[in-house]
């Protein structure tokens, strides 16, 4: 499973105030493949996730994206060197139109200075109408219809803004993408064709995937590793089949989730 | 539908139809007018203004950082003629592009061109370096900054007459103001002189022409979405690879460079640069332009400084000055203005935040809020 | 262990920063005077203009600790209190003849007067240009802040004139009461401690005893947390500017009497004061406001009476400016439940 990770990430912890997140985490992701973690809440993920994309910064150990240590890079040059993130609580800019929502995702991959932005040269031009142009690919790609395109993100259907989310993170170019609850308020059916377009963009676009989730029926359908997270720790690793059978994961997180 | 309340819907044709209109009713306005007219003094400072609103609308309106300081701006470039326009510097013999008339006189003299652009300079820079400590800071935090230096700044101005450059140059002539300033010598023009306003109130539409082209240039550009996706979601916009402190700098170095073009006008205009033009409030009444207008439009904001800088100029201490003592009190309007404008700003947040004339953004942004609060960002350093 | 050694640094730092000023000029005394007497001075009478200055950040601590906002209007409030203590005290006739008994008499049931008036002033501001923008971004009320404190200045400005006006040296307030190690305790002085020690002792008892200050300290950890605890969270803001009102129209009554001079800019320059004050205790925390009120007290003395009193507020923002980039939590952190 460790063939030529495409991230790896090294004894990471995250310390706030006295209390630990995140403990001595070693992880790595390999390359095209769809990685999910799973665990009870307050377990670390989206703290972990945090340390991944910069905006938090390790207490302590090393974060390696493509050989080039990122542990404490800033969050749009991590982007930069190709990851891309969604958010557990859809975070669009609600005042722009889905399209100029995707536009903004493009903006590590722009050259527009400042002052051809002012004189908007030819090259500036047919820059912002390719940007657009392929904003609108995305956004066709992830299945937003083309009457939703001009809508503010805002206006959009629940569903509708978390697929400009990940239009938005895919415009960046991105080589791993990181989706922090992908399918938290979607239903049985959009969970499935969520989890067929992750597939897709494995297959026909070459990303990672790694996700945090909580629906099961997802987790065991999809992935390919799953890391499960407890008290910040990681405590086992593997296929789902695996991990399924782990005494200290059933424990942890099914055991619970069974008896409930 | 009630968000599609009073946004901009007209059709884009429409919208530039009355643009053009606007544009060859300033042109001609001051034909109207007797050349040295009080309409053409006031409404030449009114423009003026409205290159200041639209230098504080980058950087509050499309960027949300809060900047309580922007005299300082004002400052800089009314200085920048005191220094390089005036015989403030006696013992120093430079003359660039001016009259005959003009090389005459000790002191440095350079065009008002190259003035121009040396006060947008000198703000950008002076925005940069006051930027750069609130870029960690919380909006509240911003504002307070902006309004430390600000009055730093108007300490420096004030004291300056005491604080020597070089043998006997000092850094201002404090309250008692550097006086006269060389009148604005364009290139294929006579000088301009004080009996004949219409040059000036055309040198000022000019600068409100050229400052509206490059806010609505960016406004639309990659910048512009950067600067609006940071003020709406501060993560969001660094996840999508935003550098935010590169995107906040602009900001502040664009909305002051232009602070400073219409300083430098203002220096030459008034024909004076005194320490007691700069004080806080100065940085309140643009603000309360900008947000009588609608913070983040464009035109909000044109209709907004004109508006305030004529209830200013005009309605306060011509129309409605006597309205107190008609009243039995004793007093002058013109002397709480600045209650006034506070009065408007507390109206206008409290009835109508978004202003008269509404960004569409943030019209949204007012009455839906956004989730971009909370401080997320660890590491926003340089 | 990064953040620890960061933690120390910018602590150390931010009191060596505040110690420059001390250290500097009473190396200066040393050289000159062969003692410290002047310096000492100096720093007593800061002291003692830092109590006033503390009173008033209270107000800015309270209100920031509860609903995070810089309540602008909060200098103005304070020039208020000055203005109706001094023309109440007219009103009741109190004078340079009046006698010991009435003048104590009389000057309490003006400091109660003003402590009402700018009270009830701050819980009608919060009512009237704060609340309808409880839900709006954060910088709506801020702005409103800012309009409400052009207002009140405007109001000062047509009360009293736009010169600084001299009122009744009521307990003749330079008169040196004693002297203890070449200090020099002026009536003034006395004046200052005794108003604000117990006001900041009875405050800290009411927050930390009493079952409202107990909601205040709740509501300011987690308004919704404390709604859900059948905590009335509008009277419970209601509160807290009442009692930073009362405590601006206490130190405004104290400053009339210290200064025995009042005029409507005076709200701007102490409010600002009183705000570094705030932020350098720790926004929030009002041990740190009274502190932080203290040692801006005793910058203010040194920088008005050894450098220039115009310069005072670059030095007094200078240091805004440091403490905001690099020790924004303040001397003792922001920790509204650490209150008293």
């Amino acid at each position: 499973m460790t063939e030529d990770p495409i991230l790896t990430a090294t004894r990471v912890s995250k310390i706030f105030g006295g209390l630990v997140a995140v403990n001595d985490v070693t992880f790595d992701i390999p390359r095209r493949r769809i990685v999910t973690i799973i665990g009870p809440n307050g377990a670390g993920k989206t703290t972990f996730f945090n340390m991944l994309t910069g905006l938090y910064r390790a207490s302590t150990g090393r974060i390696a994206f493509e050989g080039r240590d990122i542990t404490r890079a800033r969050p749009d040059r991590i982007t930069k060197a190709g990851v891309a993130r969604t958010f557990q609580n859809i975070r669009l800019f609600s005042t722009m139109t889905a399209v100029e929502n995707v536009m903004v995702g493009e903006h590590a991959r722009m050259k527009a200075g400042i002052v051809g932005s002012v004189l908007r040269t030819p090259w500036v031009r047919r820059e912002e109408r390719r940007v657009r142009e392929r904003a609108r690919e995305l956004l066709d790609f992830v299945g937003v219809r083309k009457d939703q395109q001009e809508q503010l993100a805002s206006n959009l259907s629940y569903g509708d803004q978390r697929r400009v989310e990940i239009a938005r993170a895919l415009a960046s170019e991105p080589r791993l993408l990181l989706l922090d609850e992908p399918t938290a308020g979607m239903n049985p059916n959009e969970s499935l064709r969520l989890t067929e377009f992750m597939i897709r963009l494995r297959d026909e676009l070459g990303l990672t995937i790694l996700m945090i989730e909580h629906d099961m029926k997802v987790v065991m359908g999809v992935s390919e590793r799953i890391t499960v997270f407890d008290h910040g720790e990681k405590i086992a690793e593997g296929d789902p089949a695996t991990v399924r059978a782990n005494p200290r994961v059933i424990e942890a997180y099914l055991g619970k989730q069974e008896a409930a | 539908m009630r968000r599609r309340f009073g946004a901009r819907t007209l059709p884009r044709g429409v919208n530039f139809a009355l643009a053009a209109a606007a544009i060859a009713l300033a042109i001609v306005f001051p034909l109207f007018f007797p050349p040295g007219s009080g309409w053409v003094d006031d409404m030449t400072i009114a423009l003026a203004y409205v290159v200041m609103g639209l230098g504080l609308n980058v950087v509050v309106g499309y960027a949300g950082l809060l900047d309580l300081g922007y005299v300082a701006f004002f400052a800089i470039g009314a200085y920048t003629t005191g220094w390089f326009m005036s015989g403030f510097y006696g013992d120093v013999n430079v003359h660039v592009f001016v009259s005959e008339f003009t090389k005459a006189l000790p002191g440095i003299h350079l065009n008002f061109l190259l003035v121009v652009v040396i006060a947008a300079a000198l703000c950008a820079v002076a925005g940069i370096i006051i930027g750069l400590p609130t870029l960690r800071l919380r909006g509240d935090y911003i504002a307070i900054v902006t309004l430390a230096f600000g009055e730093i700044i108007r300490v420096f101005a004030i004291e300056g007459n005491e604080i020597t450059i070089a043998g006997n140059a000092k850094l201002t002539a404090g309250r008692q103001g550097i006086t006269p300033i060389d009148k604005i010598d364009l290139p294929f023009l006579d000088q301009f002189t004080s009996l004949n306003l219409r040059p000036w109130y055309w040198t000022a539409l000019g600068l409100v022409l050229v400052v509206l082209f490059v806010n609505i240039r960016l406004r639309d550009s990659r910048l512009g979405r950067a600067w609006i996706a940071l003020r709406e979601d501060e993560v969001a916009a660094a996840s999508m690879g935003i550098p935010l402190v590169k995107t906040k700098l602009m900001a502040y170095g664009v909305g002051a460079a232009f602070g400073g073009m219409s300083g430098a006008f203002l220096g030459s205009f008034l024909n004076t640069v005194n320490a007691d033009q700069f004080a806080f409030g100065f940085s309140i009444f643009i603000l309360a332009m900008i947000i009588l207008g609608g913070l983040g439009s464009v035109w909000g904001v044109v209709i907004g400084s004109l508006a305030l800088s004529l209830i200013n100029t005009r309605l306060i201490p011509d129309v409605l000055n006597d309205v107190p003592s008609s009243l039995g009190l004793d007093f002058n309007l013109v002397d709480v203005n600045y209650g006034i404008f506070g009065f408007l700003l507390v109206l206008m947040m409290v009835l109508r935040p978004e202003g008269l004339l509404p960004e569409r953004r943030r019209q949204i942004e007012l009455h839906e809020g956004t989730p971009g609060d909370e401080a997320l960002v660890e590491v926003t350093h340089a | 262990m990064g953040a620890t050694v960061q933690e120390l640094l910018s602590k150390y730092g931010l009191i060596a920063l505040l110690l420059v000023l001390p250290v500097v000029y009473g190396i200066q005394d040393l050289r000159d005077d062969g003692n410290l007497a002047g310096i000492a001075n100096n720093l007593f009478d800061g002291l003692s203009n830092g109590a006033i200055i503390a009173l008033i950040a209270v107000g800015y601590t309270l209100v920031y600790g509860i609903i995070e906002l810089i309540n602008f209007a909060h200098g103005e409030v304070f020039m208020i209190g000055s203005f109706t203590a001094v023309a109440f005290w007219g009103l009741i006739g109190l004078g340079l003849g009046s006698s010991v008994i009435g003048l104590v008499l009389g000057l309490l049931l003006t400091l109660l007067v003003a402590m009402a008036t700018c009270g009830g002033m701050n819980v009608m501001i919060e009512r009237v240009a704060y609340r309808p923008l409880r839900g709006a971004p954060k910088l709506a009320p801020l702005i409103t802040a800012v309009g409400m404190s052009f207002i009140l200045q405007n109001v000062g400005l047509l009360w009293l004139g736009g010169s600084p006006k001299s009122v009744d040296d009521l307990i003749r307030a330079q008169d040196d009461l004693f002297t203890v190690i070449g200090i020099n305790v002026s009536r003034a002085d006395l004046l200052a401690f005794a108003v604000t020690v117990p006001l900041v002792v009875l405050l800290t008892l009411f927050v930390t005893r009493a079952r409202l200050g107990k909601a205040m300290r709740a509501t300011a950890q987690d308004p919704e947390a404390a709604r859900l605890m059948g905590i009335n969270v509008d009277t419970t803001i209601s509160l807290t500017f009442l009692i930073g009102g009362m405590m601006a129209g206490a130190a405004g009554l104290t400053y009339a009497l210290y200064q025995t001079t009042i005029w409507f800019f005076q709200g701007f320059q102490a409010g600002l004061l009183a705000f570094t004050a705030a932020v350098m205790g720790g926004i929030g925390n009002l041990r740190g406001a009274v502190l932080g009120g203290l040692i801006i007290g005793c910058i203010q003395q040194i920088s008005d009476n050894r450098i220039s009193p115009s310069w005072t507020p670059a030095i007094v923002f200078a240091y805004l400016i440091l403490i905001m980039v690099f020790r924004p939590q303040g001397l003792l952190g922001e920790e509204t439940r650490e209150a008293g």
